[in-house]
This record gives structure tokens, C-alpha cells and sequence, in this order.
């Protein structure tokens, strides 16, 4: 049985990456397109048994062959220097498995649904490779009983998530929607990174089954380690105030926005809370921060929706209410709520976002078939405050804001390299001009 | 349109935002999509003309790009004596003299077309150079064209260009895009101010405008956007002080420093900068009845969007200390020098080595003879190559059609019987060539017939559950009469049920619509319904079609829907209006009238078969805001069932039927008239009114549903051969299986596509083309020039019928040649936005236009309209009709006559027609259609298919199962 798990394991997580790097070189070392069926077959077949992996784990989970599979599966070391280790262990338990099944089934689907969404479309072989590479993701996010491994699954998603929003990157918005959410996700990575660091310093250990002797920390450690934690998952979960990205972030073709911000990339990081929850029950302070952050996200989000007149922006602001609803959930550890929760948002959203296209021919055959528009719900009233409604359309400005809070940090880089360009390029200028013509042909 | 007239005083801002509405997309709603020529606002100028000015002022393509031309000529689908005859079209064309490099005007130009490189850059030009064959030879001769470069270099053409707004300056000064910085704040206030009802808070104070609107709300004191401080103040001046939408412009336009003459250029070009949404205010200002009673002005709209712009080029423009007003500012513009040396360069190196001039010959030219060479290149730029492109790639189709006419007739026409067993009725849609096609094989006895879908009959309908009736004709017509659909006595109780159930689902499904947007609702929601979400969502993406059809059985057991009549006649006492003060229903004499008249005009009178079935025709899709794109154009971009449920309806009473008598028109005892409606995506068929059948009818009835039957299968298979996913070969009936499957399908962008084949339209018997595979790409008009005399006829089809058919035909061209710009590019991020239209990703302008999957197969090309009258006579109708004749005398459509009598073709060419001299005489020779386009994907050249011999259906379906 153990064996079996050991496979079950590598399958899960490798099976969509073999497809997808396979996929990948096909197309970087052939000297023609391969065929849109053979890359979509051979992607669904990665994916089809990475689902199949995760049955077959949730089945010994469950105990359907005695004895039930529950908690760490080694795979020795990932990395090794002298006492230092980064373990390659995996992590088995109910949200795992739940967290598996739901990134697989919603995988799949999307991979179904865009053979033909995505046909003729030159992006279309691109669209599978990252599909793959956030699978595997994913999958190495479900399971993973370390942080460090954590931490590679969860940059897989975030590149994947990063190339989707700039994929159609022949238009400026798209690349500059993905840059605001990379730049957004480095940000909070960081916290991720000193987390850790953090963790290797303190616990001497980033296993999950570690962070349980969190609570024998001293209480500002434990504290700080949370509140970097928190730090990681607002990035990634769009909670305040980087949630700006998140409605810029419909840039991609529609299933691959459903799946990221309906289904799974927008609850990564409220997964990640749920794995590390031992470090937040004994952080109350952190806790508190977090759930008060998460609240003022559900507040702002469920505020701003009400003004958003197009579909998928309207579905990304009810995502952001329903993310920060379950993150105060966590927060106040109420983490089968929050688990529960998760799961069935993230079904529930991926269907509205994969049918948002739909919503004319909803308009229309659900209240009018002769095609006049639906009377809206809520009438203006006096009752509608003016500000509080221009607020709400213009997002209350977060981006702005977040833009004004480091202008210092970019017109400091500004400055530097004017003082580069004033007195180094002076002595360099010739040759960097030089190396430049070998390069780029002539100077413009 | 949008034409607005200063109470008769020259007032030039009026006359500027007139201009601007004109200019800007003129597309409704996206709910319902009407094709028009989306260069309406240049048609009174000669096409090249119209389609250049156009693109200069839209920043678009006119034409496809010079590679695609070439990529033509290249596999032959544009022969040499095709770019021949373009070019001999030209004013000044001359094959004698020679003019440069020993060759006449014709020969350069000729060689200019197929051999001057495509401008490129300079690292492009590099890049190609190193790429280029290694040919020593070439290398002496470029070396030898730079040298005679160097000794007389082509002259730059001196006018430096005007950058003609402050944002181009800016960004040729390095600075930020201003227009990002407005569009961010814009685009949310246009959206909040038009949406018809996808917001579930709509904005305040929207009955004041949208001035009034926005002002007011930043009066309330909120915060600039970064990219435009100052704008809170501005607008919070513009509320108190009540300025109206022309003080503001006036104003803004002032502080921006533009000059009083360049004030209508101005403001069309800021107005362009967002095209989509100016062009949705423009539009619902001059079509009120489509905003909802929101009072919309593109007044409004500018004033609103200059406050924004003025207000982000002076951030920016004091970023870059540089000056605002627009004179000032253009002086700091840095001055670009483009002519480069190389260029030149490898110009003349290729048009050397075409004209077959070595590097000595080269080197023998002297200044006069490539100063020659530069001024002939001059005198026929890129856009007039590309167009006379054009006019060959629409010659080398022209006279593929013409003689595949010619070639049909020499064969013999296929004439109908004297009394058909059947005749079918489709609109002129060219998407039911192909379904004519698969019946008339199926015997001679068969006849199919087009007319303009909606049957003759212009009314206001409302069905059984719309909330108020809607236009089911052409645009260009306002219909005087009001017809509603309504349950039989005997069906009420079922009509309350189901309505009771509709109402209670709809409310149902718009709650959770809005509730799951909301905390506590999406909270309560996602636990509620998250799981059942999970199940419909792989239910209907793995089996599309299945569950589909299981959902459509189960609400009509549950909820079944009852039989219902339509309100055709008005007893002849009651002359009342209806509240929107309109007829309700025909009298008798109008219902006669309109039968009758349908009946001459299709060449159905006097020969009029047992069974005559009309299909109107329309699509249903999934996921598609483009959905009504491939409806009815003549119904107005609606369903045409209901027109053809309404004529049959008429027609079959017999007391119209004495009245139509009196018209000189005879409807047979025993001919029934029965309405139906073709689904263009599904191909499916549903009949209206059977119950009313004669029981000795029923024979012949059965006889003629198995043809249709036979045909929609058919007509799928033949659909289905330019769908990738369908396999060649597929049999009939998978066929229609596939096509269901996709009609029913959440991610499919293509559920069919739609009028993306259409190039030509026949106007005239059938006989002409019965027999021609022509692929789906005629709109075919049924007109029997010996039943019109004195043209009344001809008259008033070519102005139904050029307008409707230009108007689609130009729309597909446009989105075509410039799918960005005219267009709105691909569908996969689109995303619907207001009810109004959709947006790429979360911000951007509206996009107007046709998705690139709707125009992917598309030949750009205009409509090759073919008349059977004489050339007399067409110009009689041109004469009498201003829009028939600005589209043939602009050159918006090529016509064609072809003499009644003789079958002679005359082509309209320069102004006048010209006798067209057949080519091509050998054309291959099919039994079935499926014989031709069986195993192809491409367009194809048209085919003749053998005439049918009488055998009954079935015994055709066996044939062809042999067959395939």
C-alpha cells in the first residue's frame, strides 16, 4: 500500500507536468505546429491521471484498504547541506485531499471545455502547456508537507496565472494587467520567503507536522511568522489592499479566468492559511489582523460589485467578497467552515465565470424573449449616496493609492538611473552603443 | 442618423460633434445585431475613395495587407490577366509608352504589384537581406542599386507629418499615454450611465444626462484619478454653475489651445480614440427607443471625456515641462526623418531584378532614368496597388461565376415542372443555398424559391411571452401593423401554468443571478448551489447535446407549452389602434394585398404546388454575445418563424384567397401554405399550425417533410466540412448530430459561421443557378423578370434587397480586412458588459464589429450582384432608387446583368456596363453536391450537378448512401 502511495503521489503531481513539458518541447524543437488534438489529447491524458491519482489517494485516505493512508509521505530529501535539509514530504489529511480533487476535477474540466473554446486560436498550444504547469502546481500545493515544496507549487501557479492574464500579449492592457499581478505576487512572496526562513531558524523545520510546536514559540515570533504568512496568502487571494489586480486580471480567455479566479489560483492562498493554521491558532494578534483584513476585503468587494456593469469583473468582485468572507473564517478557526466554504465557492464560480459570456442570452430568455433589458434589481433611490457610489465605481481608488504608496521607491529608481545615464554612460556610452549595433542592427 | 442641425444658424460645433456622430460606429445594443456597411457615413463617395479616407480617419486597414494579395496570386486564386484587367481599369493605364526601366505604365505598375518589397523597417530590412538567398550575382547588383541610390536618391515626399491631438506629441516626447489615463475613469462612467441592467446598482441622476450625472457625482466630493487631478474640480464648477455639454467642449477646447479651424478634426479624432463607446452614445442619441429612456448625447459624452483629456495632458504635460496649448506643443515635437538610404536601396535591387536588369545595366542607368523609377513608384502608392489588389481578387471570382453561369446554361437550364409536388420558400440568405441545394437533388419536382425572410409581411410581433412587440422586418421599414401570439380558449389553464412556472423559475434564477454577487447571498449560495454547479458544469461541457435535449424534454413535460394562434386578420369594422398606435392585424384587403404580392414577386404565382412550406430562419447559441448576428436580416436581426407562421396563416384563408384573386393571382383549391422556422446552427426545422392541415393534403405533406428532413441532414453535412472537429465523411445524420452538439455547447466560439461565405446574390429565376454547386456564398433572390413588365418588381426588390445584402456583405468585408479595428477581434476574452455590448478583458472600448470567429473563412470581396434584366432596365431602377445608385455608381457593389432572354452578361465597369466575354468553358460535372465539396475544407470554384431524375425520397436517400 505504501508503494502504491508513493506512485499515486508522483503521478498526481507529475503526470500533468510530463504532459506539459512534452507538449512544450514539441513545440520549441519541432519545426512545424503538431496537431491541435494530439496536444489537447496528450495534456487531458496528464490531467485525466492526475485526477485518477487523486481518486485512488482520497480512496486510501479514506480507508478503503485498510490501514487508512493519513499524514507524511517521505520521499527523502529534496535538498541536503550538512544538518540543513529541505524535505521532499508530502502531506495527507482531509483538506489536502479535498484541496487534490477539487484542483483536478476543475483542471479537467477547463481542459475539456477549451479544446474547443480555444480551437484555431495561436495561443491555443501555449494554453495547455501552462494548463499542465499549474496543474502540477497545484497538485504540489495539495500535498505538500513542507513549506519549501509549498513554495515551488505555488510559484507554478503564479507563473501560470501571470502568462494567463498576458495571454493575448499582441494588445498593451493584457501585459499590463499580468505585470500588476506579478509585481503584486513578488511583493507578498516575500513574506512567504522570510516565512520560511523564518521557520528553518526557529522550528529548525518547514514541515506542516512541525508547524504544530508553533505555539512554544515566543509570542512575537509566532506572531511575526503569521503575520508573514497572512502577507503571502493577501497576495495571492487579492485580499486588501492588493486586491487591484484581481479585476484586472480578466484579461485571459474565459475558461482560463474561470479556473484562476473562480476556481483555484484566487483560493491558493487561503489554502495555504488552512495548511499553516497551527501558526494562526497560536497568534491571536495575527489572527485578529487577518480576520479584520479579510472582513474589510468582503466589505469593499460586496461594495464595489454593486457597481460593476460588466460580467466577469462583476464575478471577480463577488469571488473577492466570498475569498475574504473565508479568510476571516480561517482566521477565527473555522477551518471545516472555511474548508466547506472554499470548496463549493470554487464550484460555484467556476460555472458562472465559464457561462459569463452567456449573459445576454440569459437577459433575454429568462425575463424577455423580445430582448428588452431587464429592469436592475435594487432602483437608485435617494438613499444612494452619490460618494459612497462614485466610490464604489472607481474602486475607491486602490489602485491609485497603491500606486501613490510606492511612486517613492520607483522615482528613487528613476533617479538612480539618471544619475547612471548622467555620469557612468558617459564613460561606457561608446561600447554599450557598440554591443548594442552587433545586437539589434542599427540604432533607431 | 445621428444628424444634428443647429436651429438654422452655421453653428461649427454642432456641425463638428454632426460629423464625429457620423464617422463613429453606428451599432445598437448588442441584443439585437443589425449588419450595415460599417462605413455608412462615406457611401455617397466612390468606394477606393470612401474605404482610404475611412481607414486614414479610423486608423484602420482598407484593404487586406499587400502579403495576403500576393499569398493569392501566389496559389492562384488571382491570375495574371486578372491583375491585367485591374490595372487596364485605371484612368491613365497605357501599354505603349515606356516609362521607366524600359517598361510601359502597365508593365511597372504590374512589377510595382507583385515585386516591391513591403516597407519594413530598417532591422527588418537587415534581417531580410541576411535571410535572402545567397545569390553573388544579387549582391553585385544591390551593390550596383546603392550605388545609383547614392547618385540620385528617391526625393522624401518633404510634408512632415501632423501629429494631429496632444497625446500623439506627448507620446512622441516620450511621455504617458493620456488616453489610458482617460479611458480608465471614462470607460466606468460610460458604463455605469448606458448599462440596461447588468449593474446591480445603477447610477444616480442619470434622467440629467450623462454631464449632469457625473458632475453631480463628483460635486459630492470624491477624489481625482491620479492620471487627471483636477477633474473633481472641474466637474464640481461644471455642477454648480450648471454649464451645459457645448460651454464645456467650448471651454476645453480652449484651454487645450486647438485652433477654431481645427476644432471638427479635433474632436473626431478624440471622439475616435474610443470609438465603441462615442459610437454607442451617437447611436442611442439618435435611437432614443433604444436606451431605455436614458437621455443620451454624445454632447454629453465629449464634454465629459475633454474635461478627462484636458485634464491628463496638463499632468502629463507638466511632467514632461513642456506647453499645453496644442500650436506650442507640436513646435517641441521632435522631428522624425523615416527615409532611410536602405530602403531605397532594396527597392531598386528588386524591381531590377524583376525587370531582369543586372548589375551593369544597373550601373548604365542614369539620373533621369531612376529619378523615373522613383516618381512612377510615387505616382501609384501602396493603397491604390492594394486596391487594384482588391479588383483582382474579386475578377479572378467574378469570372468563375460568371462562366460557371454561362457553363450551366450551355448544359441546358433546369426548368421546374409545370406544378411542383412541393415548393420551399427560404429567405435570400445565402446560408440556405445549401439546403435548396440538398432538396432540389432529391427530384425535380422539388422547387425551392428566396425572398426576403420576412414574407412581405412588416409587423410589430410580440410571442406568446415577450413583454412588447418587436420590429420582424428590414430596418429601412416601420411596420403599420401589430401582431401577437395567443393560447388557443381551450389552452389556458396551461398557458396560466406555464406562465406561473416561467415567471416563478425566472425570478429563481435571476435571484441566485444577482444574490451570488452579493456577502451574505453568495455565502449562503455557494454551500446551496456550489455542488449542483459542479454537476450541471461537467454535465453540460462533456455531453453538450444530451443534456441539452433532456433539459428541453423535461420543461416541456413539466411545463407544457400551449397551442396558440396569432392575431392575423382585424375584423374590417374595428379600426382602432393598439396603444403604441398601431393596426392590429391585417384587414382583408391588406392581408391580399401583401400575399399577393409575395407571390408575384418570387415567381410563385401561377404554378403554386400542393405543399408550399416558408422557412423563416434564425440561431440559437450558447455562450455567444454575437448570437443574434445570425439571425434574420430581413426581420430586422430577429427570428423569421413568425412571419412565415403569419403569411401561411393568411394565405391558407378563403377569403384572401377570393381577394387575392381579384388580384389577377390564383391560389389552387388544393394548395396549403405552411410556415416554418430553420435553425441556421442547429439545422433543425419546426413547423407552425399543422393541426390545420387538410387530411388530403397529409400524403403529400408527409412526402415533402421527408425532403426537408433528408435536407437538413444533408445541408449539416456540407456545414460540417469546414468544422475541424467535424471528420470528413462524416454520414448525414452524425452530421446533424455534430451541429446540434455544437449549437448546444457552452465553449464553442463557432456554432456556425453564419454569413462568412457570402460574395454573391442572384437575383432572378432560379433556373439561372439550379444545378450550380456555388457553396454557400450566393444570397439568392427568386424574380421572374416575364411576370414584371413594367419593373415595378425589380424596382422594389433591388431596393430591398441591394441595401440588405450590401449592408451585410460590407460589414463582413470591414471586419474582415481590419478585424481589430473594424472588428472586435477574437471572442475568447470578450466580456459582455452594460447588456450593451462587450469589452476585451476588464477595461477597454466597447467593441464593435464581427469577432474574428465569425470572419476567420471570410473573402473579403463586394457583393457580386447579379440581375436578370437588361441593362436598360437596371438603369431605370437606379435611376428611380438614390441608395441602389450610390451602391452601383460607387462602385459598393459590383452588378451584373444577364439578358432575360439571351442569358448575355453585361458588367457594370467605370460607369457604364460591358459586355462580358466568358472564359473558362470546362467545368467538372457531379451527380450530388457531396460528389464536390465531400472532401475539401477550402472554398471552392463552382461545379455543375446533374440534373435529378424523378424518384422518390427515400429511394434518393438510398442512392446517396451508396454513394457516400
Amino acid at each position: 500500500m505504501a508503494d502504491a502511495i508513493h506512485v499515486a503521489l508522483a503521478v498526481v503531481v507529475l503526470a500533468p507536468l510530463v504532459a506539459s513539458v512534452a507538449a512544450g518541447s514539441r513545440l520549441l524543437l519541432g519545426d512545424t505546429w503538431p496537431a491541435e488534438r494530439g496536444v489537447a489529447t496528450l495534456l487531458l491524458l496528464g490531467l485525466v491521471s492526475s485526477l485518477a491519482a487523486s481518486f485512488f489517494i482520497a480512496a486510501a485516505h479514506g480507508g478503503v484498504w485498510q490501514p487508512a493512508v493519513r499524514g507524511e509521505v517521505d520521499f527523502g530529501s529534496w535538498i541536503a547541506i550538512g544538518t540543513y535539509e529541505i524535505p521532499a514530504v508530502f502531506f495527507i489529511d482531509n483538506v489536502a485531499v479535498v484541496f487534490s480533487l477539487l484542483g483536478a476535477v476543475l483542471t479537467a474540466l477547463v481542459a475539456r471545455f477549451s479544446e474547443t473554446y480555444l480551437h484555431k486560436d495561436p495561443g491555443f498550444f501555449r494554453f495547455y502547456v501552462l494548463l499542465g504547469l499549474f496543474a502540477a502546481g497545484t497538485q504540489l500545493l495539495a500535498f505538500a508537507g513542507a513549506l519549501d515544496l509549498f513554495f515551488a507549487g505555488w510559484e507554478a501557479i503564479g507563473i501560470a496565472s501571470t502568462l494567463f492574464i498576458g495571454f493575448f500579449h499582441e494588445r498593451a492592457e493584457p501585459v499590463r494587467s499580468a505585470v500588476r499581478a506579478f509585481v503584486t505576487y513578488r511583493m507578498c512572496d516575500v513574506g512567504f520567503l522570510i516565512a520560511i526562513v523564518l521557520a528553518h531558524e526557529l522550528l529548525g523545520s518547514t514541515r506542516l507536522s512541525d508547524l504544530g510546536r508553533a505555539d512554544e514559540l515566543p509570542g512575537i515570533a509566532v506572531t511575526l511568522l503569521g503575520l508573514l504568512l497572512l502577507l503571502a496568502a493577501f497576495g495571492k487571494s487579492a485580499q486588501l489592499p492588493f486586491s487591484g489586480w484581481l479585476v484586472r486580471a480578466m484579461e485571459g480567455p474565459t475558461p482560463s479566468s474561470a479556473l484562476f479566479y473562480g476556481g483555484v489560483s484566487i483560493h491558493a492562498g487561503l489554502y495555504l492559511l488552512l495548511r499553516t493554521s497551527p501558526v494562526l491558532d497560536a497568534a491571536p494578534l495575527a489572527a485578529a489582523f487577518g480576520a479584520a483584513v479579510g472582513l474589510a476585503t468582503a466589505a469593499y468587494a460586496s461594495a464595489v460589485v454593486r457597481t460593476q456593469a460588466d460580467a466577469k469583473g462583476g464575478l471577480a468582485q463577488a469571488t473577492l467578497a466570498q475569498t475574504g468572507l473565508i479568510l476571516a473564517e480561517i482566521c477565527l478557526g473555522l477551518t471545516t467552515l472555511a474548508l466547506v466554504h472554499l470548496v463549493s465557492h470554487a464550484l460555484l464560480r467556476v460555472w458562472q465565470y465559464l457561462r459569463a459570456p452567456n449573459m445576454l442570452h440569459d437577459a433575454h430568455h429568462h425575463a424577455h424573449h423580445a430582448g428588452h433589458a431587464v429592469e436592475p434589481p435594487v432602483q437608485a433611490g435617494a438613499r444612494a449616496s452619490r460618494r459612497l457610489y462614485l466610490g464604489q465605481l472607481h474602486r475607491f481608488r486602490l489602485d491609485d493609492r497603491l500606486d501613490a504608496a510606492v511612486a517613492p521607491v520607483i522615482g528613487l529608481a528613476r533617479f538612480l538611473q539618471r544619475l547612471d545615464e548622467r555620469y557612468l554612460a558617459r564613460t561606457l556610452g561608446r561600447d554599450a552603443q557598440a554591443t548594442g549595433d552587433e545586437h539589434d542592427g542599427p540604432p533607431a | 442618423m445621428g444628424h444634428r442641425q443647429a436651429d438654422g444658424s452655421e453653428d461649427p460645433l454642432a456641425a463638428a460633434l454632426a460629423a464625429a456622430s457620423r464617422i463613429l460606429p453606428d451599432q445598437g445594443p448588442l441584443g439585437v445585431f443589425i449588419h450595415h456597411n460599417t462605413l455608412h457615413a462615406f457611401q455617397h463617395l466612390p468606394f477606393h475613395a470612401a474605404v482610404q479616407r475611412g481607414a486614414e480617419l479610423l486608423g484602420a486597414r482598407p484593404y487586406l495587407e499587400l502579403d495576403a494579395y500576393r499569398a493569392a496570386y501566389a496559389v492562384g486564386r488571382i491570375e495574371a490577366v486578372d491583375v491585367a484587367h485591374a490595372l487596364s481599369q485605371l484612368p491613365d493605364d497605357d501599354t505603349a509608352t515606356p516609362v521607366a526601366l524600359g517598361l510601359s505604365l502597365r508593365a511597372f505598375r504590374e512589377l510595382l504589384m507583385l515585386h516591391d518589397p513591403v516597407a519594413v523597417d530598417a532591422a527588418g530590412l537587415a534581417f531580410n537581406r541576411r535571410r535572402g538567398p545567397p545569390d553573388a550575382r544579387d549582391d553585385a547588383r544591390h551593390r550596383a542599386c546603392r550605388d545609383a541610390v547614392a547618385r540620385c536618391p528617391s526625393p522624401s515626399d518633404g510634408r512632415p507629418r501632423v501629429l494631429p491631438r496632444h497625446r500623439d506629441v506627448l507620446l512622441a516626447l516620450g511621455g504617458g499615454d493620456t488616453d489610458l489615463s482617460v479611458m480608465r475613469e471614462l470607460v466606468r462612467l460610460a458604463a455605469a450611465f448606458l448599462d440596461q441592467g447588468q449593474m446591480l446598482a445603477p447610477m444616480p441622476g442619470r434622467d440629467g444626462g450623462f454631464l449632469a450625472a457625473v458632475a453631480a457625482l463628483y460635486a459630492d466630493g470624491t477624489s481625482a484619478p491620479r492620471g487627471a487631478p483636477g477633474v473633481d474640480r472641474d466637474f464640481t464648477r461644471v455642477h454648480t454653475q450648471r454649464q451645459d455639454a457645448r460651454a464645456v467642449i467650448a471651454e476645453r477646447l480652449a484651454l487645450l489651445g486647438v485652433a477654431q479651424a481645427e476644432h471638427e478634426a479635433y474632436l473626431v479624432a478624440s471622439a475616435v480614440a474610443l470609438a465603441g463607446w462615442a459610437g454607442m452614445f451617437a447611436r442611442l442619441e439618435a435611437h432614443p427607443e433604444e436606451s431605455h429612456g436614458v437621455p443620451v448625447s454624445l454632447a454629453d459624452y465629449m464634454a465629459v471625456r475633454l474635461i478627462l483629456e484636458h485634464r491628463a495632458i496638463a499632468h502629463e504635460a507638466a511632467v514632461l515641462e513642456v506647453p499645453l496649448e496644442l500650436p506650442a506643443l507640436r513646435a517641441a515635437a521632435p522631428v522624425v526623418n523615416a527615409h532611410a538610404v536602405d530602403d531605397d536601396a532594396e527597392r531598386l535591387t528588386a524591381l531590377a531584378r524583376a525587370a531582369g536588369l543586372d548589375a551593369a545595366a544597373v550601373d548604365a542607368l542614369d539620373t533621369a532614368a531612376i529619378s523615373a523609377v522613383w516618381q512612377q513608384c510615387a505616382a501609384f502608392p501602396a493603397l491604390a496597388r492594394r486596391a487594384v489588389w482588391l479588383e483582382a481578387y474579386e475578377g479572378w471570382y467574378r469570372r468563375q461565376i460568371l462562366d460557371a453561369m454561362v457553363a450551366r446554361r450551355a448544359a441546358g437550364l433546369i426548368e421546374p415542372p409545370d406544378r411542383p409536388a412541393a415548393q420551399f420558400l427560404f429567405c435570400i440568405d445565402e446560408r440556405e443555398e445549401s439546403m435548396r441545394r440538398a432538396i432540389e437533388e432529391q427530384g425535380l419536382q422539388f422547387e425551392t424559391l428566396g425572398g426576403a425572410g420576412f414574407f412581405g409581411v412588416a409587423i410589430d410581433y410580440q410571442g406568446l411571452y415577450d413583454t412588447a412587440p418587436s420590429a420582424h422586418c428590414p430596418v429601412v421599414v416601420t411596420p403599420e401593423h401589430e401582431i401577437y401570439e395567443a393560447p388557443l380558449p381551450t389552452e389556458h389553464a396551461r398557458d396560466r401554468l406555464r406562465r406561473r412556472l416561467r415567471d416563478g423559475w425566472n425570478s429563481v434564477h435571476r435571484g441566485a443571478h444577482c444574490g451570488s454577487r452579493t456577502l451574505a447571498g453568495g455565502a449562503g449560495l455557494s454551500l446551496l448551489l456550489g455542488p449542483l454547479a459542479a454537476i450541471a458544469a461537467i454535465v453540460r461541457v462533456v455531453m453538450p447535446r444530451a443534456s441539452l435535449s433532456l433539459h428541453a424534454r423535461l420543461r416541456d413535460v413539466l411545463f407544457p407549452r400551449p397551442r396558440t394562434r396569432l392575431s392575423a386578420l382585424r375584423t374590417a369594422t374595428a379600426d382602432t389602434r393598439t396603444e403604441r398606435g398601431k393596426l392590429p392585424g391585417f384587414s382583408l384587403d391588406e392581408a391580399a394585398d401583401r400575399v399577393a404580392a409575395v407571390l408575384r414577386s418570387t415567381g410563385l404565382a401561377g404554378h403554386l404546388a400542393p405543399i408550399v412550406i416558408l422557412l423563416g430562419h434564425g440561431s440559437t447559441s450558447l455562450n455567444n454575445p454575437h448570437e443574434s448576428a445570425h439571425d434574420c436580416g430581413a426581420c430586422g436581426g430577429r427570428r423569421g418563424g413568425a412571419n412565415a407562421r403569419l403569411f401561411a396563416d393568411i394565405a391558407n384563408r378563403p377569403d384572401v384567397r377570393e381577394a387575392v384573386r381579384a388580384r389577377g393571382v390564383e391560389i389552387p383549391a388544393d394548395t396549403w401554405f405552411i410556415g416554418g422556422l430553420h435553425d441556421t446552427a442547429d439545422d433543425g426545422v419546426h413547423y407552425y399550425d399543422l393541426e390545420a392541415l387538410p387530411t388530403t393534403l397529409y400524403g403529400a405533406f408527409e412526402v415533402a417533410d421527408q425532403v426537408l428532413q433528408t435536407a437538413r441532414q444533408l445541408s449539416a453535412q456540407e456545414r460540417c466540412r469546414r468544422f475541424h472537429h467535424a471528420a470528413l465523411g462524416l454520414s448525414p445524420a452524425s452530421a446533424l448530430r455534430h451541429v446540434e452538439a455544437r449549437a448546444a455547447h457552452f465553449g464553442q466560439p463557432r456554432p456556425e459561421y453564419g454569413h462568412c461565405t457570402n460574395a454573391i446574390a442572384v437575383v432572378g429565376r432560379r433556373q439561372l443557378t439550379r444545378g450550380l454547386h456555388l457553396d454557400r456564398r450566393p444570397f439568392l433572390i427568386s424574380y421572374d423578370p416575364s411576370l414584371d413588365p413594367d419593373g415595378g418588381i425589380i424596382e422594389r426588390v433591388l431596393a430591398a434587397v441591394g441595401p440588405v445584402g450590401a449592408g451585410i456583405n460590407l460589414e463582413y468585408y470591414f471586419s474582415a480586412v481590419d478585424n481589430e479595428r473594424y472588428g472586435c477581434g477574437t471572442k475568447l476574452p470578450h466580456n459582455v458588459t452594460g447588456l450593451i455590448g462587450i469589452m476585451n478583458g476588464h477595461l477597454s472600448d466597447l467593441r464593435t464589429g464581427l469577432p474574428l470567429q465569425m470572419v476567420e473563412l471570410h473573402e473579403p470581396m463586394r457583393l457580386l450582384l447579379i440581375v436578370e434584366a437588361t441593362p436598360a432596365r437596371l438603369l431605370e431602377v437606379a435611376g428611380r432608387q438614390a441608395e441602389v445608385r450610390e451602391l452601383v455608381v460607387n462602385e459598393w457593389v459590383q452588378l451584373v446583368s444577364v439578358d432575360p432572354a439571351s442569358g448575355a452578361m453585361q458588367v457594370f465597369e467605370r460607369g457604364r456596363f460591358v459586355p462580358y466575354v466568358p472564359g473558362r468553358s470546362f467545368f467538372p460535372r457531379v451527380a450530388y453536391s457531396q460528389a464536390w465539396h465531400g472532401t475539401s475544407r477550402e472554398h471552392l470554384t463552382p461545379a455543375l450537378i446533374e440534373a435529378p431524375v424523378d424518384m422518390p425520397p427515400s429511394a434518393v436517400r438510398a442512392a446517396r448512401a451508396a454513394h457516400g
